[in-house]
């Protein structure tokens, strides 16, 4: 085949063909594309004010390493005056995070910005390997996810940055769009097409202008960035990840979701970016939406939307799939069935059912991975490894308390209704649909030490 | 009836809701035999016909309904259905809440059509019946121009001696598998509203099946046609013309298909069976038939989560259009203020057409 010249310097050869388009680009056009367009996502819907502070969730994997590559080089081109830094978390896990944490520290010296690493132990008090000493190897990967969540937030707030941004790419966001619609989760599915998942909370800001862990912001710039072309931007400008496969399949819907995109990729490549186009559509069709609190918020914008960011943290061992638990897929189906039999059999039976599908999926992805060893060598948190990231979303496991699963919710399908009231945690002040936050939870259960009893994941049933 | 039973623990080696005959089918878990089984199907349909009571309509009056008939069994056994339910009402009231105008596309593939039609009209030969040669999608508003290949546009004007190309040949021209299948379908959906518009008909009652409603779903997300999804799948006044009803949205395929053989006499012989297509390259496939076979399987292991696919993506809320609200000129969708710049054409439509890409 002749070698093809780029399309759009027309001087150079072609060495790109566009995932997107199918363009046949040369190195340097392709980088400088991909760049503008990131650009456009960000002044498109003004993500940054001029000289905020941003930390960039990194993990050492491709999407943050791209991520962090791509706003330094437009930081410096266009005069943003970010403030940027690298934010990394080390669960505290002996060896685990070597590789990965070994990948930021290059970034770091190769783009000159700032890493801070904040571990578990100093957030919490608690680093992965003494909640194993603790609680033992099953179960410890609720701790991990539980943490791993409001670990950036919290990091975040250390460094006094009130910015926090993340990998996630179209394909994620995509992936996310459909497993949502298979799952009949409209506020979710909205949650995760808006560029910005959190916004500062109600709460005012500290009078000193310290920035809380509960007023952080969430946002994606890649979102409208095809996973392929992430790869092709690390590999052109030679970018030092650490590739991590993950070992786990995905939960049952969001491995449904992942393989339509992969086909859909395949039949028509523009379709990616359909998906997350028809998702940000739908979005402002969901009931109660208004263009940006979008569903299931019952108060106010920023309880909306913070909440997707707790889900979407919740990356990670806990919830990257159900390889040890149920099938999400087969436990929705059954609960739906029993929902059709109380719909046709009448009253009688309702009380013993459980509250709603949603909490069944969670029920269907209550697991742990059984061996402390197994961890998957990456998280969701940063948006990093596609192989999982958000698979979060199916484990935002409702923690209730008995009283409140005596109180026996009636039965509905109404996805639409505002079931996670956002409120603050008592405790610790994070934005949480329970009056005592997970993390709370599971520390109180730690701090006591003793083995973890009392607290029910999951609704039962 | 559904609903009413005893106490008494079931004896699972006989009907679930009769408790007297040997369960022959399973539906959603439940046991059932052909009878009840068949009242179950015939239910879930009446109950959605609940605005088309006798009580409702006017006895000077009647309300016409257009039913598109495509032979396959969803359509078909909806025909059916209806007429049974017609002649019910007339049985108890002395007449019918409404009347059925049937309408069929024959896209001239052959004569198929033209003798099962015939078939159809002598086992129901109390409803209107039409044929559309599907050559008139071509005299629809703004349809031809866009059709034209974007060659002979601007091709010397040399047109003169050849004869005008079908709808077919000009769906032929276009890009893949999935814009054809995409238009043909926006296009055939076009034709018959324009249809029902044009015969005072006040509502299209659609055959779509819970699976293919779900499928519907999915396909038109995948080719950024989200914003339309309210008025595709859900019992909704149309943004043009009259307004769509869904009245087997709650039955998945495969209990209809079930269905058309129960009837007496069966409904097979005026069913067309779609010819199973052979397992086809990427490149011929198209999202629509991407998302037909994923809910084929979906529907065979997980039942309930069709279901749920297409009642939540019901709770979707059409936004409300104004009548000088701007449509796309294809798909006939309001455009929402949101069509790209130069364009009066939708963000799925512009995706689907070549050469209309700015
Ligand atoms: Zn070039
Ligand atoms: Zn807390
Ligand atoms: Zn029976
Ligand atoms: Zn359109």
């Amino acid at each position: 085949m002749p070698p093809h010249q780029c399309e759009i310097c027309k001087i150079t050869r072609a060495q790109v063909l566009r995932p997107k388009n199918g363009q046949r680009i040369c190195s340097a056009c392709f980088i400088a594309l991909f760049e503008s367009e990131v650009a456009v996502t960000i002044t498109s819907t003004n993500l940054f004010q001029p000289g905020e502070r941003v930390a960039i969730g990194a993990s050492g994997g491709k999407d943050s390493t791209v991520l962090a590559s791509v706003l330094k080089t437009l930081n410096d081109r266009h005069g943003w005056n970010l403030d940027l830094v690298l934010l990394s978390v080390d669960e505290g896990i002996q060896g685990y995070r070597d590789h990965s944490l070994e990948a930021v520290k290059r970034n770091s010296a190769d783009l000159d910005l700032p890493l801070k690493i904040v571990s578990y132990e100093e957030l919490y008090g608690w680093s992965m390997d003494q909640v194993v000493a603790q609680v033992g190897k099953k179960g410890n990967c609720t701790y991990c996810g539980v943490f791993r969540r409001q670990a950036l937030d919290r990091g975040a707030a250390m460094l006094n940055v009130g910015h926090v941004v993340t990998g996630h790419n179209a394909d994620d966001v995509a992936e996310t769009v459909l497993m949502n619609l298979l799952r009949g989760d409209l506020p979710r599915l909205s949650r995760a097409t808006s560029i910005i998942t959190s916004t500062p909370s109600a709460a005012p800001p500290k009078d000193d202008g310290a920035v809380s862990f509960t007023n952080v912001k969430r946002s994606k710039p890649l979102m409208y960035a095809y996973e392929k072309e992430i790869v092709l931007y690390a590999h052109h400008k030679k970018l030092d990840y650490f590739s991590t496969e993950c070992i786990y399949s995905p939960e049952a819907f969001r491995g449904s979701a992942r393989t339509l995109i992969k086909n859909l990729e395949r039949i028509r490549p523009e379709s990616i970016l359909d998906v997350v186009r028809s998702g940000v559509d739908m979005a402002k069709l969901v009931p109660g939406a208004d263009g940006k609190c979008k569903g299931a918020c019952g108060d106010s914008k920023a309880a909306g939307s913070t909440n997707a960011a707790e889900e979407e943290a919740e990356g990670g061992c806990g919830s990257s799939n159900t390889n040890s638990g149920g099938d999400s897929m087969v436990e929705m189906e059954k609960k739906l069935q029993q929902d059709e039999r109380t719909e046709a059999n009448g009253p009688e039976t309702e009380v013993t059912l459980p509250a709603n599908p949603k909490e069944t999926v969670s029920i269907g992805v209550r697991h742990s991975h059984e061996a402390y060893s197994s961890l998957p060598p990456d998280d969701g948190i940063y948006g990093q490894n596609h192989e999982k990231n958000g698979a979060s979303k199916a484990t935002a496991v409702p923690i209730r308390t008995k009283q409140e699963k005596k109180s026996g919710r009636k039965p509905t399908r109404d996805a639409a209704a505002p079931k996670q009231r956002l409120g603050q945690c008592e405790r610790c002040g994070y934005l949480s649909s329970q009056s005592v936050c997970k993390a709370c939870v599971l520390l109180e259960g730690l701090n006591k030490a003793r083995p973890r009893t009392g607290v029910e994941v999951g609704g039962g049933g | 009836m559904p609903g009413r039973r005893p106490i008494v623990p079931k004896d699972d080696s006989l009907c679930r809701r009769c408790q007297t005959n040997e369960p022959t089918i399973t539906v959603r878990t439940e046991p059932l035999c052909n009878e009840c089984f068949c009242r179950y199907v015939s239910t879930k349909v009446v109950k959605r016909m609940e605005s088309f009571r006798v009580k409702y309509s006017d006895p000077g009056k009647e309300r016409v309904l257009s039913l598109p008939l495509s032979f396959g069994a969803c359509s078909t056994t909806l025909l059916h259905i209806l007429s049974e339910h017609m002649k019910g009402q007339v049985e108890r009231t002395g007449r019918s809440g409404y009347q059925l105008h049937i309408v069929h596309v024959d896209d001239g593939s052959g004569p198929t059509s033209k003798a099962l039609l015939e078939k159809v009209k002598e086992r129901f030969p109390e409803h209107t019946y039409s044929i559309l040669p599907v050559s008139e999608v071509l005299s629809l508003d703004g349809v031809s121009p866009l059709l034209q290949p974007p060659l002979s546009s601007d091709a010397n004007g040399d047109t003169s001696s050849q004869t005008e190309p079908s709808v077919l040949d000009l769906l032929a021209t276009l890009p893949s598998a999935t814009s054809r299948a995409d238009t043909h379908r926006i296009l055939l959906r076009r034709l018959i509203t324009n249809f029902a518009t044009n015969h005072n008909c006040e509502s299209i009652l659609w055959a779509h099946s819970t699976t293919r409603l779900a499928e519907l779903t999915l396909a038109e997300t995948a080719k950024g046609r989200g914003a339309s999804l309210p008025w595709l799948v859900t019992d909704t006044a149309s943004p043009s013309g009259p307004q769509n009803f869904y009245p087997m949205r709650e039955l998945l395929t495969k209990e209809i298909i079930a269905f058309s053989s129960l009837t007496s006499p069966p409904l097979d012989d005026l069913i067309l069976k779609a010819a199973t297509k052979p397992a086809v390259s990427t490149k011929n496939t198209s999202i629509d038939d991407l998302m037909r076979q994923y809910f084929e399987s979906v529907e065979r292991d997980y039942p309930s989560i069709v279901a749920n696919v297409v009642r939540t993506t019901g709770k979707l809320k059409a936004p409300g259009v104004g009548a000088e609200e701007e449509r796309c000129e294809l798909c006939e969708m309001p455009l929402g203020g949101a069509a790209p710049e130069r364009s009066r054409l939708c963000y799925g439509c512009i995706r689907t057409l070549p050469g209309v890409r700015g």
